[in-house]
């Protein structure tokens, strides 16, 4: 390699910094918000709204966190998600994998319709009026269910796990046959065994996809005992943004008189942002697995 | 008995049913599944040309009388249909403009980048606000632009930019920068994975032999980078206008409109699925609802066929 090949121009010079600055501020705006939210949740609400904090909290308390976790109505909330996250992940991701299982015989009968079904579905649908009449007519309006059944079947992991199964060689499948085992038996102890990369992709989507859920909760749902905390989370951002025009923050209804709705709002965001944050770096390695996975066929 | 059917020539149809019916109850599960969620919400669409009342149910979606064109008419009709459409429209067409391109030029200054470590923590930073819901998204956006203890106001007003607080949350002159600059902060790091992973696959080669040859780095990009990126580009592009009415890759429309909306900005932000929603479910006019949100399905059903179309022609693959 001769040596003015790695010697910088000055073009270099230009675009390396115009990148690094570029990028820095990418940096800076994509993870600034998150560590602010996080900042004025451990501040006082009512130091919090004369404005002025940036890095550091002015007036430390934990009486937001205290707020939140003696509030019924929000521990009722961050319970029906958590419920809904850990069951509706299970039924999600076993249940793609069991009809994508089925379907990826290349000689079943009938797979031509099936999975032009599957394709027709994924692209259309009835939209939200035949939608919520159809989930009347199941009874899953004001039902805990509704957070669960309608959402076990993902089309689209559907169609990656289909192309995934395709790859693993049919003799191990041919082999356990022979010595007896049941089709649930193979697909539990042999190919799921073989697809947790794919497993835990689809986990990982529809875990965060229950978890930050709210529409389904605010339409499909009556009984405040059934929300979830996504769901609180519009209904205290909506307050607490009608609230920033009123200068006086004295006349909401809280349990303390320090702690605004913007304080609670903050609060409960870092709530609902931490366990996504947690999982984030295990999950990394598997979500770019999924989306290039996904890519191929797309 | 053998489920795995081999040399099934001769046999009938059913018979070779029969003999995999421990393989076909997996994909018939699916199939039922799809035909409650699925295909009868579809079959409901016919409500849409009738006088269908909720208390009926769904039978009634058949059995209550013929309207025609009642209800298209009605929302053609409809006072604020200009504002609906002005706004779904150009609220889709500006997401397009601005957050497609934002992604590609992102992901090349990726991968200008020489620093392996920062290079991670620049791409591991951009696409976590992509794992975040919408509500939070709303939720950072009234931290940081109300008109009390916003940031951005603050900062504002601290150097002189502005001399009275900007009420960005219900001016309708906000909502789209709005909208547009939200989408960006949530999708271009996502989307620019996509991208990056279309750049791992160009041929080292062709930069050492441009290098020879005495190409800067403008040209470089110019002449092998961007022509490497061209087919991803061309199908993302076909991906994102299949969803346009839908607010892009992201599919963001609503949820923008419904949780950054207030009654200050409504005559930009309200869009026809939200309005959908309004006269839908608030109101109870379900028919009517669902009469309005056809024609805009109808008009996303065309964009995907003609995006498709024009996918398999460019690229040679389409989508279905």
């Amino acid at each position: 390699m001769k040596k003015s090949y790695l010697r910088k121009t000055r073009e270099d010079i230009i675009m390396d910094t115009v990148i690094a600055i570029f990028l820095a501020v990418v940096f800076f705006v994509c993870v600034y918000p998150f560590y602010f939210a996080f900042v004025l949740s451990f501040n006082e609400g009512v130091d919090a709204a004369r404005g002025g904090i940036y890095l550091w909290p002015r007036k430390f308390t934990l009486e937001n966190y205290q707020t939140f976790f003696t509030d019924d109505r929000w521990i009722r909330g961050f319970l029906v998600s958590a419920v809904r996250t850990v069951l509706g992940t299970v039924i999600t991701t076993l249940f793609t994998a069991v009809v994508a299982y089925g379907l990826s015989f290349r000689k079943l009968v009938f797979r031509r319709f099936y999975l032009g079904l599957v394709i027709f579905c994924m692209y259309f649908n009835g939209g939200l009026i035949p939608y919520y009449v159809t989930l009347k007519m199941v009874n899953l309006i004001n039902s805990f269910w509704v957070y669960i059944i309608p959402q076990a079947l993902n089309l689209f992991y559907v169609i990656v796990a289909i192309s995934f199964f395709q790859g693993i060689p049919q003799e191990l499948h041919e082999s356990a046959k022979l010595d007896g085992a049941g089709e649930m038996t193979i697909l539990a102890k042999i190919i799921l065994p073989l697809s947790l990369p794919l497993m835990a992709t689809i986990a990982i989507f529809s875990g965060v996809a229950h978890w930050s859920a709210w529409f389904d909760s605010a339409f499909f749902i009556q009984d405040n005992g059934l929300r979830t905390m996504g769901y609180l989370l519009v209904e205290v951002i909506n307050k607490s943004s009608a609230n920033s025009g009123v200068s006086s923050v004295a006349s909401s209804a809280q349990a303390s008189i320090s702690v605004t709705p913007l304080a609670i709002q903050a609060t409960a965001m870092i709530i609902a942002v931490f366990p996504i944050l947690v999982i984030y770096p295990f999950m990394q390695k598997y979500f770019i697995t999924g989306l290039t996975m996904g890519s191929v066929k797309g | 008995m053998k489920p795995r059917v081999s040399g099934a020539d001769g046999k009938s149809v059913w018979r070779l049913f029969w003999q995999q019916r421990h393989i076909q109850v997996f994909a018939l599960a699916g199939v039922a599944y799809l035909a409650v969620f699925s295909v009868i919400p579809m079959t409901g669409l016919v409500m849409a040309f009738k006088d269908f009342k909720l208390q009926d149910g769904y039978i009634g979606i058949f059995t209550s009388p013929w309207v025609g064109f009642k209800y298209f008419i009605e929302f053609f009709n409809e006072y604020n249909f200009n504002t609906l459409v002005r706004n779904t429209i150009m609220i889709s067409l500006l997401k397009m403009i601005f957050t497609f391109p934002v992604p590609i030029l992102f992901a090349l200054m990726l991968n200008e980048l020489r620093g392996k470590v920062v290079k991670r923590l620049v791409q591991t930073a951009s696409y976590l606000p992509y794992f975040i819901s919408w509500v939070i998204v709303s939720g950072f956006v009234v931290v940081f632009l109300n008109t009390q203890s916003g940031l951005v106001n603050e900062l504002l007003v601290k150097f002189g930019l502005v001399e009275n607080k900007v009420n960005f949350l219900s001016n309708p002159d906000m909502y789209w920068p709005m909208a547009v600059i939200t989408a960006m902060w949530k999708e271009t790091g996502w989307w620019a994975i996509i991208f990056l992973a279309a750049l791992t696959g160009i041929d080292p080669a062709l930069y050492e032999a441009a290098t020879i040859d005495g190409a800067s780095r403008m040209q470089r990009i110019r002449f092998i980078t961007l022509p490497g990126l061209k087919s991803t580009i061309t199908v993302v592009l076909i991906l994102a206008i299949g969803n346009l009415f839908g607010g892009g890759l992201g599919g963001s429309n609503f949820d923008q409109s419904y949780l950054l909306g207030t009654n200050g900005n409504r005559e930009a932000s309200d869009i026809i699925q939200t309005y959908v929603f309004r006269v839908g479910l608030s109101d109870g006019r379900y028919a009517y609802a669902t009469a309005v949100g056809m024609i805009q399905s109808v008009i996303s059903v065309v964009l995907i066929f003609l995006s498709n179309k024009v996918a398999k022609k460019v690229t040679g693959e389409g989508l279905f």
